[in-house]
């Protein structure tokens, strides 16, 4: 069975056709990074397997569970998939350790002590101890993303899913935070990343999926083969046009 | 100087004072009520249930753009004919306040909570939090942060149009004085005096309250 599983899955905002015909299966332990110009996707895909948003039509399965299913308990399958955002979005009116211990108390009912004891590992992770007791708008934004990805983590999730989590944070940043997520890959996690990140597409994808007006047109194992040999004319154009700004 | 310690004999000074405490028993009660109700509605308009938070949308913005004094005037002399009920002034000057303010805060509310980013909202779900939870924890908090000036000011506000309930012979503290100097007009002076420094004490302790408990919420 898949961790994440679309059938022919369609999403539509009002008219518009926001996906269309998705069919994707990825497997526990997979790194798969989505890639594709603005606007044709990625982040309604990311949202609709949290249930940030709903599908039209077709199947989603969560774990086995259809998130169309009137009788699936969304919140039990928001508690195993987590999500980092591009804007980090850390909970403003709280610290660092309660913006991690928040779900695993709430949700989770763990103890406080329990909880800030497995913060304090999951800091130790991310390399950011020393900020336990800060605000949010104490942190630089990659110091914000890192902490995110702890608050995340705190959940165990099964799968992790990442929307551009280093598209708002200065280049000099940005290598930590894939640092991170490269960490996080190599102890197994489930992953979906949308990125423009090629370099960590390539080192730490298992696969590629390319997305353009709300298809998916490519969908490769072999990353470092569609780098340089991609067979829609689309994601030529969209590759050499991002592979230029790097 | 004579004029003065004429206009602040004792009598004049504790019917001032009484009209002082009628003024504030106004406040206070109208600002418990509306606060509940601005508060129920507020959030029932921001949560786009179907229907009922576009008719608490209607009524809200209806209120909000009348006259006090109109609603005044529709609770004392308007409801006897209506509803066939008469409060007296005092009821009929907390029904019209709540009223009224209840509108006002309703929207302060409304948008105290939406001004929170709603990644905010999104980030929490996505952590496994429920909608109720998510409000509970991270959104209302932030709002309330938010509010607490704009509200400061509202209430400050209803203190103050109080005094329009002169008008329907309400004994508070502005009826007061001008009964006062109604008596003796050389007294008006000495009277505008008195209530300026008497709305502005009570004004002002609101602020400092309101002062004290955003300190109480941001170390919390
Ligand atoms: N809530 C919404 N209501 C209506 N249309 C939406 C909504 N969210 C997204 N869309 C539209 O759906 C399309 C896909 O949006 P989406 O955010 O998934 O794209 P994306 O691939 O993540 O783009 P980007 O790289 O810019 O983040 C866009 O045309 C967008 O305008
Ligand atoms: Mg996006």
């Amino acid at each position: 069975m898949s961790m994440i599983e679309f059938n022919n899955v369609e999403k539509y905002y009002g008219k518009f056709h926001a996906l269309k015909n998705i069919n994707l299966k990825i497997d526990q332990g997979e790194v798969v990074t989505i890639i594709g110009p603005s606007g044709s996707g990625k982040s309604t895909l990311l949202r609709c397997i949290n249930g940030l948003e709903t599908v039209t039509s077709g199947q989603l399965l969560i774990n086995g569970y259809d998130l169309a299913d009137k009788k699936t308990d969304m919140n039990k399958t928001r508690k195993n998939v987590g999500m980092v955002f591009q804007h980090f979005n850390l909970y403003a009116n709280k610290t660092v350790m309660q913006n991690i211990t928040l779900g695993p108390q709430v949700v989770l009912k763990q103890s406080k002590a329990q909880s800030e004891e497995e913060a304090h590992k999951l800091l130790e992770l991310v390399g950011l101890n020393e900020k336990a007791n800060s605000f949010p708008d104490q942190l630089s934004g990659g110091q914000q993303q890192r902490i995110a990805i702890a608050r995340s983590l705190a959940m165990k999730p099964k799968a992790l899913l990442f929307d551009e989590p280093t598209s708002a944070l200065d280049p000099e940043m940005i290598g930590d935070v894939l640092n991170v997520m490269k960490t996080v890959a190599e102890q197994g996690m489930t992953m979906v990343v949308v990125t423009h990140e090629m370099g960590f597409a390539q080192e730490v994808g298992d696969r590629i999926v390319f997305m353009a007006d709300g298809s998916i047109l490519e969908d490769h194992s072999d990353v470092a083969g569609f780098f340089k040999q991609p067979n829609d004319e689309r994601a030529r154009v969209f590759l050499s046009k991002v592979i230029k700004h790097m | 100087m004579d004029i003065f310690a004429q206009a602040y004999q004792w009598v004049n000074l504790k019917y001032l004072l009484e009209g002082l405490w009628v003024t504030v028993e106004v406040s206070v009660i109208s600002i418990l009520f509306s606060f509940i109700i601005g508060a129920i509605f507020g959030l029932l308009r921001y949560m786009k249930i179907k229907y009922l938070s576009m008719i608490v949308g209607f009524i809200v913005d209806i209120i909000r753009n009348l006259p006090l004094l109109l609603i005044i005037f529709f609770t004392y002399f308007g409801l006897p004919n209506v509803i066939g009920v008469r409060f007296n002034t005092l009821w009929a000057t907390i029904i019209a306040m709540t009223v009224f303010e209840s509108a006002m805060l309703a929207e302060i509310i409304r948008s105290g909570i939406m001004a929170v980013d709603s990644g905010q909202m999104e980030a929490a779900r996505s952590n496994g939090l429920t909608y109720w939870q998510t409000m509970y924890h991270i959104i209302l908090p932030q709002a309330v942060k938010k509010m607490i000036p704009p509200i400061v000011s509202q209430f400050i506000s209803l203190v103050k149009d109080t005094s329009l309930a002169t008008i329907i012979v309400l004994p508070e503290l502005m009826f007061h004085a001008q009964v006062i100097y109604g008596q003796n007009t050389n007294f008006m002076i000495p009277m505008f005096l008195a209530l300026a420094v008497l709305y502005f004490i009570v004004c002002y302790l609101l602020s400092v309250l309101a002062k004290f408990l955003d300190r109480r919420l941001s170390k919390a």
